[in-house]
């Protein structure tokens, strides 16, 4: 459908054309959305393998494409296009699962490879459920938006794209951490083709820089893993990869301190924190669009989501003894990636780095282990991907008319492209956090979060301070941005006749802009539903850190049934933390975390 | 087949390749298209594996004669090594039938002299005797040499193979001057033999001498080094791998590496595989370790650097010799039997998953170029996978499962070695660590031909590369592609495959067939007579 005016251009005379293609795609773009939003009510209950499907399309789809002639490029559109809705809409079902317990939903867990233990298990919890429907959701947007830039390789670049779809799904769900190495390296080829075919001009230096920082940390994790097994193995008499299994391996202090390094080190290069981040401005400028869209809305999210999900809960101890540290460092992301944003000329670059200081908050958020903070945290995710993705497609959009992203070729934009300043204005406001827009709420509650947490021990304040005027450093930078694109004189010739958005650009940032609001305006429908999954990772992790490691010798936990630990009624300080108000986010509220918190 | 071969059974596969080698001598004389000896050679080795492969099941138990029992195994470590064998030599072969046309350096005798060495590597991953060994090295390294050589009009060619040829022979004499020293320690020749007069300390004939011993075991451990390109002996390597015809080049890196590791296995596991021996601070496992480290560095670092990608291949696989190495150091460093063993399986896998990568990009290297117009640097890539992209594919995931990137097969071995590693402990743990940087190191230069291949478009006048034509080369890429991503994706089976060979050298019951209850009586039968001995093996079996 995205193609639509291709085949009727020639024809017929071409504004009349353009505006009928244009009715045409903004149709089915609304019915699109409606069949998303409809699917639950409509559609007969969840299938059990539903996360089996959700991999399973787009690796269809991808292998489908293959099958297309490379000429047939308005084919392997419509095709690719196809497949991710289908998938978007599939994701819907989502929401039929039950997502009141921690436990995981639409879990299917079988053997892949039996004699050495490894399991294909997925299943989804609070924590990566928005996160999975974020990647249904952005993925089409990224891809549909490419359309308009990318003429050569088209299929080529489908591929890669579908792939990178079943990359990003699957590492979200599995359950085994061979699984989950297996899905993290898959996102890497594709985003590497991505960025290295279709990108700018130094694009293989930025994409080599990519793969090899990710696969340097990736690798290292993967000897961490394969210690964790081993250790497993010698404990219990059986391999296995199964999270589940790895959580009742307690090492020692020692060992997890290294380990939760080389876990850290993998997550932290892609989230990316404070000292390892130099190959996202490389890998984003250079980045196609859709490449840029796809990198900061979701592959960033991964960092963030592997300490949640796995170096976290996996080395409680490590994790608490050197959090805080990891927390300053997020902190120090936050203030150099505002400032450096402040003085970047390149528009690209600017939101490049205010991905930084924007992970820093997410990162943040999770070292204060507050129920506020981590919600915030996991909000802020979504967040970010939702704003920073319509950042980075404004800026193509922008970039596409005029071929330059430098801030001193623009001004007085706001005449010529109103709509656009408008949707700019939105999506800025949003990143930079203003009261109504969904930014406010994930900063909020990790500054409350982090206000409140004991994790970070005495300095509590501090952090808090600092991230703080990180928040209005992105003011600052992105009202700095704004300023030089939209106002004061008109004086660049290019610059005055410019097209405002067209319906294929204003179909991609549409539901942006809506979610942005959404977010805004009703973030507990978001909220609600991590918070068990939250509340039950924070009981575990406490409990986890504050277990006896006086002697000091490596023991198997019993295991327990994971559904069981989902209520935690029986942890007040975690239930306490847990239980939020549901009205307005206020001082009550913060108060009512330090209090709770022990 | 009992019936067909009687006694003969259980050396099957060799008899077969020995006939089939005379009958190509013949059919070369008479023969007027010298590729359909490729496809015909290609045939009887795919043949021979899966002949191989039809003696899986009754391995150990089959009817041996007593002329060959002495010197040759028969257990499921050499079907093992025949069927890796046999698949490289055969897609070799299929390789030489698209590439030896198209560069008119077309003659029968390349496939009669793969068969041949294929014959001396099979047996000489069966040798059960320091005599077997050499005899078998050398009628390996012979038929090498000579292919190295075949392109005689070429300086390139000629001085590879020199230089081959000479090193090779003081490698040779050097693991004869070896196996000398163990003899006059141990006064026996045979693995069995000497595992006993090792661990009692006493020959049968007066005390063992371990210092002799010792010596012998360096100088065993050096001179089959050099065949498998570890480094410091790794000299020849680049140029030999550089002066020799692709195919050759594929050849030496998948069939002699892989040959020199079985037997490399079979002589630390099965002679030297006491525990005292092997795993103690100053035994053979520590020098190993050693020897996998700087082969690790020096093969990805030396790699990085270059700039001819059959060179970089060349480094490559030695770098690919640290891994095996690195398997088979983490074996010898643990001592309790499953661990083990369940290291030495990894390296089996990895050497069946390197086999089938290595043809893969090497294919891939023969069919970017045509007669006079060869990819030899980087440069000759560019563009090429937007003008022929099944090539480019083919390369490309060639070099992404060297790379070690899932899922292929390259990563499944690389992820099981790497397991065996962090599973052995103690400083184990730090070369696994060591390993994967290096791994990460790797990752720059293969992605370079994937850079070169699909990112950048050739200089203006720049002579390129054309691509050839050719079944045979697409039918060898085809079949390679397959097993890499199976054995990526779905790689239970094989590893199956690599478990029963392993357990069964060691003398272990095989848990996937204690699991399967109709095989189980083989399973508890073979367990009886080996006597779960620890690196008896099938050789105690047979015995």
């Amino acid at each position: 459908m995205s193609s639509v005016q291709d085949t009727h251009g020639a024809s017929v005379s071409p504004a009349a054309a353009t505006s009928r293609a244009a009715r045409i795609e903004i149709l089915l773009a609304i019915g699109v959305a409606g069949i998303f939003l409809l699917w639950p009510s409509w559609a007969p209950p969840a299938p059990t393998n539903l996360l089996t499907l959700l991999l399973a399309v787009p690796a269809l789809g991808a292998l489908g494409v293959l099958f297309i002639p490379r000429q047939w490029t308005a084919v392997i559109r419509r095709f690719s296009l196809a497949v991710m809705v289908l998938e978007l809409w599939i994701s819907a079902w989502l929401f039929d699962g039950d997502f009141g317990t921690s436990a995981y939903q639409f879990a299917q867990d079988s053997a892949w490879i039996p004699s050495l233990g490894i399991r294909y298990a997925v299943g989804v919890d609070g924590i990566s459920y928005w996160l999975v429907l974020l990647t249904t959701v952005i993925t089409p947007i990224g891809l549909y938006v490419s359309f308009n830039s990318i003429s050569t390789k088209v299929k080529e670049y489908a591929f890669s794209f579908l792939l990178l779809e079943v990359g990003m799904v699957g590492a979200f769900v599995a359950l085994d951490l061979f699984l989950f190495y297996v899905f993290w390296e898959l996102m890497l080829l594709p985003m590497y083709l991505i960025i290295g075919i279709w990108g700018g001009k130094d694009r293989i230096y930025a994409a080599v820089k990519f793969f090899i920082y990710t696969m340097t940390g990736g690798l290292l994790m993967l000897v961490a893993i394969l210690y964790l097994v081993s250790q497993y193995h010698a404990l219990s008499g059986e391999y296995s990869f199964a999270l589940a299994d790895m959580l009742r391996v307690q090492l020692t202090q020692v060992e997890q301190i290294w380990l939760f390094v080389a876990f850290a080190f993998a997550f932290a290069i892609k989230v990316p924190m404070f000292p390892v981040h130099t190959w996202l401005p490389d890998a984003h400028v250079q980045a196609p669009t859709g490449g840029s869209v796809i990198l900061a809305a979701i592959l960033l999210k991964f960092g963030c989501y592997g300490f949640l999900r796995f170096a976290m809960p996996l080395f409680p101890y490590a994790s608490h003894l050197l959090g805080p540290t990891l927390a300053v460092f997020a902190v120090i992301g936050i203030i150099y990636g505002a400032t450096n944003s402040w003085v970047q000329r390149d528009l690209k670059k600017l939101v490049a780095y205010s991905s930084v200081a924007h992970l820093g908050f997410v990162m943040l958020g999770i070292f204060s282990i507050t129920g506020s903070g981590i919600e915030g945290a996991i909000l802020q995710m979504v967040n970010h991907g939702v704003s920073t993705g319509a950042l980075f497609i404004l800026v193509g959009i922008i970039y596409e008319r005029l071929h330059t992203r430098d801030l001193a070729d623009y001004g007085g934009l706001a005449t010529p492209m109103p709509i656009y300043a408008t949707l700019f204005v939105i999506a800025t406001m949003s990143s930079i956090g203003l009261p109504g827009l969904n930014g406010f709420v994930g900063e909020f509650m990790i500054l409350s979060g982090s206000l409140a947490s004991e994790e970070l021990s005495v300095w509590q304040t501090m952090f808090a301070l600092f991230a703080t005027s990180g928040v209005i450093l992105a003011a600052v930078y992105l009202l700095h941005a704004v300023l030089r694109m939209f106002w004061g004189p008109l004086d660049k010739k290019a610059n005055e006749r410019l097209p405002d958005i067209n319906h294929r650009e204003a179909i991609a940032l549409a539901p942006l802009v809506f979610l942005m609001f959404w977010i805004g305006l009703f973030p507990n429908t978001l909220l609600a539903s991590m918070r068990p999954s939250v509340a039950d990772f924070i009981s575990r992790y406490d409990a986890g850190w504050r277990e006896s490691y006086a002697h000091d010798a490596q023991r198997l936990r019993p295991a327990d049934a994971p559904s069981d630990a989902g209520t935690a009624d029986d942890d007040v300080g975690a239930t306490a933390r847990a239980a939020q108000p549901e009205g307005p986010l206020g001082a009550d509220h913060v108060l009512a975390l330090a209090g709770g918190s022990k | 087949m009992i019936a067909l071969f009687g006694e003969w059974v259980a050396v099957a596969p060799l008899i077969l390749l020995a006939i089939a080698g005379l009958v190509m001598l013949l059919v070369d004389a008479f023969v007027e298209d010298h590729a359909q000896l490729a496809l015909f050679s290609a045939a009887i080795l795919g043949g021979t594996a899966l002949v191989a492969w039809s003696l899986w099941d009754g391995a150990g138990t089959l009817p041996v004669t007593p002329l060959v029992s002495d010197f040759l195994a028969t257990d499921r470590f050499a079907l093992f090594g025949d069927i890796t064998l046999c698949v490289g030599a055969a897609l070799s072969c299929l390789l030489a039938g698209g590439y030896l046309r198209e560069h008119k350096i077309e003659r029968g005798e390349f496939y009669v002299l793969v068969v041949w060495s294929t014959f001396g590597a099979m047996a000489l991953g069966r040798a059960t005797d320091l005599l077997a060994v050499f005899v078998t090295l050398e009628t390996l390294s012979l038929g090498t040499y000579a292919l190295v050589a075949f392109r005689r009009h070429s300086p390139r060619s000629v001085e590879g193979a020199m230089k081959y040829f000479l090193l090779g022979s003081f490698a040779s004499a050097i693991l004869l001057f070896g196996a000398a020293l163990l003899y006059g320690a141990t006064v026996h020749t045979d693995f069995v033999g000497i595992r006993d007069a090792l661990r009692s300390g006493d020959t049968g004939d007066g005390p063992t001498d371990m210092r002799l011993a010792i010596l012998g075991i360096a100088l065993v451990l050096i001179g089959l080094g050099f065949k498998v390109s570890a480094a410091p002996f790794h000299m020849w390597t680049p140029d030999a791998y550089e002066g020799a015809n692709t195919p050759a080049t594929t050849y030496m890196a998948v069939v002699v590496k892989t040959g020199a590791l079985l037997v490399l296995v079979r002589i630390f596991f099965v002679a030297f595989g006491d525990e005292v021996v092997a795993s103690e601070g100053s035994g053979w496992a520590s020098a190993v370790a050693g020897l996998a480290a700087i082969t690790l560095v020096v093969g990805n670092i030396a790699a990085l650097v270059q700039k001819n990608v059959k060179r970089m291949l060349a480094y490559s696989s030695i770098a690919h010799a640290g891994f095996l190495l690195l398997g088979m150091a983490a074996a010898g460093q643990v001592e309790e039997g499953r661990l083990k063993t369940e290291a030495l399986s990894a390296v089996l896998f990895y050497a069946l998953s390197y086999t089938v990568s290595k043809v893969l990009a090497f294919g891939g290297l023969i069919a970017a170029g045509s007669h006079g117009k060869e990819a030899v640097t980087y440069e000759d890539l560019a563009g090429l996978g937007r003008r022929r992209p099944l090539v480019g594919a083919a390369f490309s995931l060639g070099v992404l499962s060297l790379m070690g990137f899932p899922p292929t097969a390259g990563f499944f071995g690389k992820y099981w070695v790497i397991s065996a590693t962090v599973d052995a402990g103690g400083w184990m743990v730090w070369l696994a660590v060591l390993a994967v940087l290096m791994s990460a190191v790797g990752a720059y230069y293969y992605l370079k031909v994937i850079v070169f291949l699909f990112m950048k478009q050739p200089e203006a006048n720049a002579p390129v590369a054309v691509p050839m034509r050719s079944g045979y080369v697409m039918s060898a890429l085809f079949i390679a592609s397959y097993f890499v991503v199976f054995m990526g994706v779905a790689p239970a089976s094989y590893v199956r495959l690599a478990q029963g060979a392993s357990y069964q050298l060691a003398g272990l019951p095989d848990p996937n067939e204690v699991a399967a209850p109709g095989s189980s009586e083989d399973a508890t039968e073979h367990d009886g007579e080996a006597g779960g001995e620890a690196g008896a093996g099938a050789v105690a079996a047979i015995d």
